[in-house]
């Protein structure tokens, strides 16, 4: 047993960067894959691990003086540097636990399959990685694994309730047919329901326009490149450095959001055989009966309204943070929030006056959800090495997903300690969850009986 | 050089990268040189010039300079191989007139 804890101690101590790609070679073995792609994936996991970290260690190098600067300047004290989804991502695919999550994934889908509680085969195994942050935060709460794998498994089946709810609006508003989206973001469409249920008595949130030519025109502000410079400007200004200082700190803003994306396509690179190699296995397993596929949101990328969203929830973000009472994130990588956009889209059924409102009512949510998860985070991040921090140095997301409901999953569990509001929220959102769900179904029911009409 | 394809999605990261992955292993399958990229959608359009193809994951009804494949259909499986016959006849297309 001793011998078994040190080698796995020895594992551990490597860092992420290499025992991630050894475990990432055995599953590859596992699901057949040649060796020398098994290898090849790896490798390139390794690359990914390694090229995150410095990509943060060069963010964090730019953003924290600034930071600093600013506290001195202005007052304001922000110092979570926000990383984005990226960031979080890599950080959680480095938890020793990480790779149980996909058989528990798959293992879970299998069985609600098999009872015929879903119809929805998710195929997007990238974001096991979601089960994994919840996890990590619940593992640090409780300390105890089995409450970590416990909370996912709880949140897979809110994914596949969610996706199925879902799939009718989603092929009425995307225009594809039998698929649905299974990420947990949609998770906030939830409460902001509620508030539309409000917004809707308003007659003229009702109206709607073209959102195309307004996104045409706009459009260029959610490019990583453009919107790193803009608020590289925007930092350096309210930090009070020289113009040279300004000009560079935009120039190295850019050069950080836009080779986020770069760097964590090797994940996906690596991860990819092994999701292909369940995908193929499943639709064999369940293939005579009818189900609906899974994905990850870009499928609606197509949505102008989406993007509007977004691009409107930058500066909201922005403003929000510097006046927002008990936050303590700086938004940068994790702006363009895709997570507050998607859900709100869902809700409003691409009404873009009512979405903009949902995203400013919903901001604070994401900057005090992500100040919540910085301790677990920068503390997974020390421990596996996955991210290099300077000492005190915190690191988060201003955008995580779904953050009602991972905030009130995750530290639940804090009710033992006295703490119950993590619970209360916990209840409401699954009264939320009920109600919205059975709004849903309804919709589905009159499209129906118009169709036999 | 091989020709580029190119394919996006919200991020240019996980959903464009799978079906890039998947199509580059078909195409390797085959013996085809070309080789897909994944990118961003919000600047896809930077992308167009100098591509055989544009493979796209979400539906709308603009209209773009090079052929259009659907991705969904490597996503989901449904109707792949009639997509990955489409993509190999945009490559033959666009390496005669190059």
């Amino acid at each position: 047993m001793q011998l078994l804890a040190n080698i796995v101690n020895f594992f551990l101590g490597l860092g992420a960067a290499v025992f991630v790609p050894i475990i990432i070679i055995i599953a590859g073995l596992i699901v057949k894959m040649k060796i020398k792609d098994a290898i090849s994936a790896g490798v390139t996991l390794g690359v990914a691990f390694s090229g995150m970290s410095m990509l943060i260690n060069y963010m964090t190098g730019v953003i924290t003086p600034a930071a600093t600067a600013m506290l001195e300047s202005t007052g304001i004290n922000l110092p979570i540097t926000d990383g984005g989804w990226t960031t979080m991502s890599t950080i959680s695919w480095s938890w020793p636990y990480a790779f149980l999550m996909f058989p528990l994934v798959i293992v879970i889908n299998i069985i609600m399959l098999a009872i015929n509680k879903t119809d929805t085969f998710n195929a997007d195994l990238w974001n096991v990685w979601g089960k994994i942050f919840t996890a990590v935060a619940v593992y640090y709460i409780t300390k105890s694994v089995i409450a970590a794998f416990a909370i996912a498994a709880v949140q897979i089946v809110f994914e596949l309730k969610s996706a199925d709810f879902h799939q009718h609006r989603v092929e009425k508003l995307s225009g594809i047919p039998g698929v649905t989206c299974t990420h947990k973001m949609v998770f906030l469409a939830a409460p902001m329901y509620i508030v539309d249920c409000l917004l809707k008595r308003i007659p003229v949130l009702n109206k709607s326009f073209n959102a195309e030519d307004l996104k045409e025109k706009v459009g260029i502000f959610a490019e990583n490149h453009i919107l790193g410079f803009l608020l590289g400007i925007i930092f350096g200004l309210l930090a009070r450095y020289n113009v040279a200082g300004i000009l560079t700190l935009g120039v190295q803003c850019a050069t950080a959001l836009t080779l986020f994306p770069v760097i964590s396509k090797y994940f996906m690179q690596a991860l990819e055989p092994i999701s292909n190699a369940v995908s193929e296995y499943m639709q064999g397993r369940f293939a005579d009966r009818e189900m609906h596929v899974g994905l990850d949101w870009p499928f609606l990328g197509g949505a102008n309204e989406i993007w509007l969203a977004v691009i409107w929830t930058v500066p909201v973000t922005l403003l929000m943070s510097f006046i927002l009472p008990g936050n303590k994130i700086l938004p940068f990588a994790g702006i363009i929030n895709i997570a507050i956009a998607v859900p709100a889209y869902f809700v409003c059924n691409g009404n873009i006056l009512r979405m903009l409102i949902q995203c400013t009512i919903f901001t604070p949510v994401f900057l005090w959800v992500g100040t919540a998860f910085a301790p677990f985070m920068t503390e997974l991040a020390n421990t596996t090495k996955a991210v290099e921090l300077a000492p005190g140095q915190l690191i988060s997301n201003s955008s995580i997903d779904g953050p009602i409901f991972t905030y009130a999953f995750s530290h639940a569990a804090k009710a033992l300690q006295g703490d119950f509001i993590p619970l209360i929220i916990l209840i409401l959102w699954i009264v939320s969850f009920v109600l919205y769900s059975r709004s849903l179904i309804q919709e589905k029911k009159e499209d129906m009986a118009k169709e036999r009409a | 050089m091989a020709v580029k394809i190119i394919v996006a999605c919200g991020s240019g990261v996980a959903t464009s990268q799978t079906v890039a992955s998947k199509v580059n292993r078909m195409l390797k399958e085959k013996k085809v040189d070309a080789v897909v990229e994944a990118v961003d959608l919000k600047s896809v359009e930077r992308y167009m010039a100098g591509s055989a193809a544009y493979i796209t994951i979400v539906k709308n009804a603009k209209e773009y300079p090079i052929p259009v494949i659907n991705g969904i259909a490597f996503l989901t499986g449904v109707g792949k191989d009639q997509e990955f016959e489409k993509l190999l006849k945009a490559i033959e297309d666009y390496k005669k007139k190059n």
